[in-house]
């Protein structure tokens, strides 16, 4: 580990990094546009200058060399010295900061970035009052240059990073610049739209406003939004987001940045998933049928009612037949919560659990390359906490069988008693179940979205999409992340672990932490270290 | 001055001297062969000992620059740089144009020095005529083994490619030149990794202008001792000025560096002075982005280190303008300014920024809405850009600003003057004219 | 919400258009690709071979010559946007380029481009409506000895007066240059094998 002088500041930092993500880590705001660490260095926008110090040429003799250098461009060596705090740096930084403004139109009242905008931030701490250029501005198009991005390039500052992360991060390169000097601008050949499953992220990386984002567009300032940890639940990835949320709504999804998992990025049906919230096919209340009618409970009535009869179907055979469906789109609480009730009730009760879908293979990025030097993995399967949920079941010991064994049992009518956990947010439950159901005597549904599967139950409990609940997903590597609750449920949903949580016979109020600190204490260990320690900062630039 | 007998123009006068057979005639790969039998290192060695500085504009060692080649290379490239885009220079057109065969074989002795495996003229797209006598000249060596897979009867091998280029002063920077053959836009790389290392398609490189690689076989053929004893010390051997302009005789010399501007422009042997009528304001001796002398500043000598005490950014490519008393200094100013705005490659922020308002504000000068803060504000547009002070990555920033600072700071007088002798209130007029908004304050409509 | 903006996501392309570039063109284009160690280095002499094949180079020209060497369409128009010499609009059968800078300014450029406007009755970067020329002005041709110069397809005028542009635009011949050409560069016509 390398020590370098900053400003006079001696710092300790990681080894082959360059001197500007020395600084960064140690928390010094060093201006910069074009450098990001998730793409390679160009050294363009000039902001990130510093001065160094260099043994004199003739004489040997250590001194601040009179040329400035790019601290994005030095790699840190043991002992080396440099600073931002001197006046040939922060000329520079006010000249830079001017250029990018000369031309640049004073659209922060309309512009989307306002708020979380590096222009306004740098302008404000090393720029100039005022523009000191009385020529007409020259003007760039706004286009639209993708199904879901615009490009108003006259906001654009040039510092390729939207170009670089399109060659280098999914490989597919349709940006590119065009024009020569002060004409240059970001560009799509026409008729081969910026369309890659990743492209979201060159609004992400966009430090002003001329990457936007159209569903985005226009609805938030970005002042009002507060924001949730969470993690992505559209497949077995788990990649690390948050969920910017305001009066109760969920606004946009950004990635976190995670080393481990995704890096800086999310892909598109991750990053665009939040409209399925707020399905019109979503399961509104809790129900049960009677005399061949739906009827809506109170929730007050279902955990006793649940409760009795489980305990009745689990006095027979210590609950041999009965049978759990466990989903891999519950978090690991849930699961954990309803399969050690039921092993409580019904020692002898067969879990198994439903098959997250599966959508072709995985995908790699950049497009092409082999798996060892892949930047981004889309995974195939569909579904954020299998793992986890196999982990709950096998905990809770007994019976365990395939799901395909579950179904002959149920089919073959040797099950009687079922609680089946679907859960999907894109479909409700799958046919060959509820074929299978048709031999039980009484079925408890939990589903996400109303559908033939709901309508088969005894008794219906509604799921919650995951930003109205708090828990943890277990992703395909084994890494436990938590998520936070950003938004209440709709009116009338509970928590799906404020009911399992009741329905489990214990009091209170459903805190994920606390149950996984009863999952730790009951043996699970990989549970003790998600409670203590949150993954990755809030908020990553 | 010393005197000499001139070797890159000696076939300017002889006819058809673009021929195969005519440059035989006059000892044309002579030298080659000596190449060849002297060995590479020992090539390398004589054009070291020879103190050759690049011919291009930026006057680095050549044998310096062959020697940061790494030892254990496989690959190596030659590119030459026959981009000549800087005003007013037109000394490499000459060469190509009326002694091919004197390049060609200048490249294959630097070929065989640096074990290189192709090399890549770069010559600008507008050199039509150009071209076409150096592929034929190409051709025509290939044709008499001078040029393929072994050359010269020996194990030599080598290729040589015309790439020509499509309108960009910047791809006369080298890396910007890679940049280009490599088939993308001429923006210049940030170094390290050096192009010796890791240039052409990421193998080691080798850029050299055409005068350069002509001296190199004058070198050879010559001896190291010869091109020593031509001029003074730190600027040896020959050099080929270019002088246009309103002279008697504008066109191509080969002289010494120890030659003073005014020898250049009045010399007998020479420009001769400046045609009927005509009165000298400046120079700009260098090449544009070297900047410019004042009438009082002839004695400057034209060597790579001397200009610098006339604060010129450089010897460059050693191309001299003569500037008239009748041409308006700040046609000058603005006719630089643009040149920069137009050739910027945009990828650092204050040249490209930099180098379009320069030319927005020189261009309202030159129309009469000159302010007189105008003239600083453009010596603080020139101070924050350049290579030099590591504000940007590549020498076309320094140009810009270096020429447009020279012009205001010396001919500042006349810059005051004229703007003062604009009618009253002119400049104020004309900015509301061209920026309304800016003036009443208006938000700019969007009509788009 | 927000404002118009220009659509880069439809193919200006017409979707039945047949190819521009002819086969002899593709190979010739091709043929450029073992002088590079990758398939983009062979993009600028593609594109000079495209350009004087096609006339000029459209997006569909573009796109041609992408296919052609198997590279990315966007990194074509990259390329192409950045060099002066690359058209993408239709030009005229011969283009006049009138030298700007320093010494052809000295020398009385501006009157030879003056004149060159009013005998073609265009301005710059325009063509003229029968389609035979294109003005614009370029920087540096480096025939500064001979100011002030202006180049009208391959060959370049030099010492031009303004009184005698008539007469070199009458010229059928005036963009003819006088030594034996090199053919490495050339487009190919339609037609042509």
């Amino acid at each position: 580990m390398p020590t370098i002088i900053i400003d006079g500041r001696h710092i300790e930092c990681r080894e082959r990094i360059s001197v500007l993500q020395a600084a960064l880590d140690a928390g010094l705001n060093i201006p910069h546009y074009c450098y990001h660490p998730g793409l390679s260095i160009v050294a363009s926008c000039r902001l990130c200058l510093m001065e160094m110090k260099m043994a004199h040429p003739q004489t040997g003799e250590l001194g601040w060399a009179p040329k400035l250098m790019p601290s994005c461009q030095t790699p840190v060596k043991e002992g080396m010295e440099v600073r931002f705090n001197s006046e040939m740096v922060a000329s520079n930084q006010r000249h830079v900061m001017e250029y990018l403004l000369l031309n640049h139109p004073l659209d922060c009242p309309v512009c989307d970035q306002a708020g979380e905008c590096m222009l306004q931030d740098y302008a404000l701490k090393f720029g100039r009052a005022t523009s000191r250029m009385v020529e007409p501005k020259h003007w760039n198009a706004k286009k639209d240059i993708g199904p879901h991005t615009l490009s108003y390039q006259d906001r654009c500052i040039l510092c390729g990073r939207c170009v670089r992360f399109c060659r280098e991060v999914a490989g597919t390169g349709e940006l590119c610049v065009v024009n020569r000097g002060y004409r240059n601008e970001i560009d799509v050949f026409p008729g081969l739209p910026l369309t890659n499953e990743l492209q979201g992220n060159v609004v992400d990386i966009c430090p002003v406003g001329a990457m936007l984002d159209k569903k985005f567009l226009m609805s938030q300032r970005v002042w009002f939004l507060e924001s949730a940890e969470s993690v992505c639940p559209m497949c077995s990835r788990g990649c690390t987001i948050r969920v910017d949320h305001n009066r109760r709504r969920v606004w946009r999804l950004k990635p976190r940045f995670n080393p481990q998992v995704n890096g800086w990025w999310m892909c598109d049906r991750g990053r665009f998933c939040s409209g399925l919230i707020y399905d019109d096919r979503r399961l509104r209340q809790p129900a049960m049928r009677r005399d061949g009618s739906r009827v809506p409970l109170d929730w007050k009535d279902v955990a006793s009612m649940v409760r009795a009869r489980f305990e009745e179907a689990g006095k027979l055979e210590g609950g041999k037949q009965m049978g759990i469906v466990v989903s891999p789109f519950m978090s690991c609480e849930e699961a954990w919560l309803l399969t050690s009730f039921i092993r409580q009730v019904a020692p002898n009760a067969m879990f198994a659990v439903l098959p997250s879908p599966v959508r072709g293979e995985d995908e790699i990025f950049p497009t092409g390359s082999p798996r060892e030097r892949a930047k981004f993995v889309i995974s195939a399967e569909k579904a954020p906490n299998r793992r986890g949920v196999e982990k709950a079941c096998l905990q809770a010991g007994g019976r365990h069988s395939s799901y395909e064994d579950l179904l002959a049992e149920m089919a073959g009518g040797r099950i009687k008693t079922a609680w089946i956990a679907a859960g999907s947010p894109e479909s409700s439950g799958p046919s060959e179940l509820i074929k299978a159901a048709g031999r039980l005597d009484y079925l408890v549904v939990q589903d996400y979205l109303g559908g033939v599967l709901s309508g088969a139950a005894n008794l219906v409990l509604p799921m919650c999409a995951w930003t109205e609940r708090e828990g943890s997903f277990m992703n395909e590597g084994g890494l436990v992340q938590r998520f936070q609750r950003a938004v209440p449920p709709p009116q009338g949903l509970m928590q799906d672990g404020q009911y399992l949580f009741e329905i489990a016979g214990r009091r209170g109020v459903f805190n994920a932490g606390r149950v996984r600190q009863m999952m730790a204490e009951s043996g699970m260990a990989e549970f003790q270290a998600v409670h203590e320690a949150p993954v990755g900062p809030v908020h990553a630039h | 001055m010393a005197t000499f007998q001139p070797v890159l123009t000696r076939n300017y006068g002889v006819k058809d001297s673009h021929l195969l057979s005519v440059y035989r005639e006059h000892g044309g790969y002579e030298a080659l062969s000596k190449a060849l039998a002297m060995g590479a290192e020992n090539v390398v060695e004589e054009v070291k000992r020879a103190e050759l500085r690049g011919r291009g504009g930026a006057g680095f060692p050549a044998g310096v620059k062959w020697g940061f080649l790494p030892p254990n290379r496989k690959v190596t490239y030659l590119c030459v740089n026959c981009d000549e885009a800087e005003p007013p220079t037109f000394k490499d057109r000459t060469l190509v144009e009326k002694d091919p065969h004197q390049l060609i074989e200048g490249i294959l002795i630097t070929g065989y020095a640096t074990r290189t495996t192709a090399a890549y003229i770069y010559m600008r797209a507008e050199f039509h005529r150009q071209f076409h006598v150096m592929q034929r000249a190409v051709d025509e060596a290939y044709a008499a083994n001078l040029i393929g897979p072994n050359i010269m009867g020996s194990d030599f091998k080598m290729d040589i490619y015309i790439h020509r280029g499509a309108g960009a002063y910047v791809c006369g920077e080298e890396t910007g030149l890679m940049e280009s053959i490599e088939g993308r836009r001429g923006w210049p790389r940030i170094k390290p990794p050096f192009p010796a290392v890791e240039g052409l398609f990421g193998k080691p490189t080798v850029v050299n202008n055409v005068e350069t690689l002509c001296c190199v076989k004058h070198i050879i053929e010559e001896g190291a001792d010869w091109f020593l004893g031509i001029g003074p010390k730190g600027s040896k051997g020959p050099k080929l000025f270019a002088v246009s302009g309103p002279v008697r005789r504008p066109g191509v010399y080969e002289a010494a560096m120890d030659i003073t501007c005014r020898d250049l422009v009045f010399g007998e042997d020479f420009a001769q002075g400046l045609t009927e009528g005509e009165e000298l304001k400046g120079v700009l001796p260098g090449g544009i982005s070297m900047g410019i002398l004042g009438g009082d500043e002839l004695d400057c000598k034209l060597d790579f280190d001397d200009v610098r005490r006339y604060r010129l950014l450089g010897l460059g490519t050693g191309a001299a303008v003569v500037v008239p008393k009748r041409t308006d200094i700040r046609t000058v100013l603005l006719n630089v300014a643009r040149f920069f705005a137009h050739e910027s490659c945009g990828q650092c922020t204050q040249c490209r920024e930099g180098t379009g308002w320069m030319a927005k504000i020189a261009s309202r000068i030159a129309s009469g809405a000159g302010r007189i803060e105008d003239l600083d504000l453009l010596v603080e547009i020139s101070n924050s850009m350049g290579m030099m002070p590591g504000m940007n990555i590549c020498g076309l920033s320094d140009g810009a600003g270096w020429v447009v600072r020279s012009v205001v700071e010396k001919f500042r007088g006349e810059l005051e003057e004229k703007i003062k002798a604009q009618p009253a209130g002119a400049a104020e007029r004309a900015l509301r004219q061209i920026n309304p908004a800016y003036y009443e304050g208006a938000a700019r409509v969007s009509a788009r | 919400m927000g404002w118009k903006a220009v659509d880069r996501q439809t193919s200006p392309i017409p979707r039945d258009a047949g190819p521009v570039l002819s086969a002899e063109a593709r190979a010739k284009i091709r043929g450029f690709l073992d002088r590079y160690e990758t398939r983009r280095g062979a993009l600028i002499p593609a594109l000079h071979v495209a350009q004087e094949s096609a006339g000029h180079l459209s997006l569909q020209v573009m796109k041609e010559v992408a296919e052609c060497l198997e590279i990315n369409p966007a990194d074509v128009l990259d390329t192409t946007s950045f060099y002066t010499h690359f058209w993408t609009h239709a030009r005229g059968k011969k283009v006049v380029v009138v030298c700007r800078s320093i010494t052809c300014q000295i020398m009385g450029g501006d009157e030879v481009l003056e004149a060159v406007k009013k005998q073609l009755g265009i301005g710059e970067h325009d063509t003229t409506s029968d389609g035979k020329y294109s003005l614009i002005t370029e920087e540096c041709l480096a025939g500064c000895d001979h100011a002030p110069c202006m180049l009208i397809g391959e060959r370049l005028h030099e010492r031009v007066k303004p009184e005698n542009v008539p007469a070199i635009l009458a010229d059928e011949l005036n963009d003819m240059i006088d030594v034996p050409r090199s053919a490495l560069y050339d487009g190919v016509k339609p037609g042509a094998g």
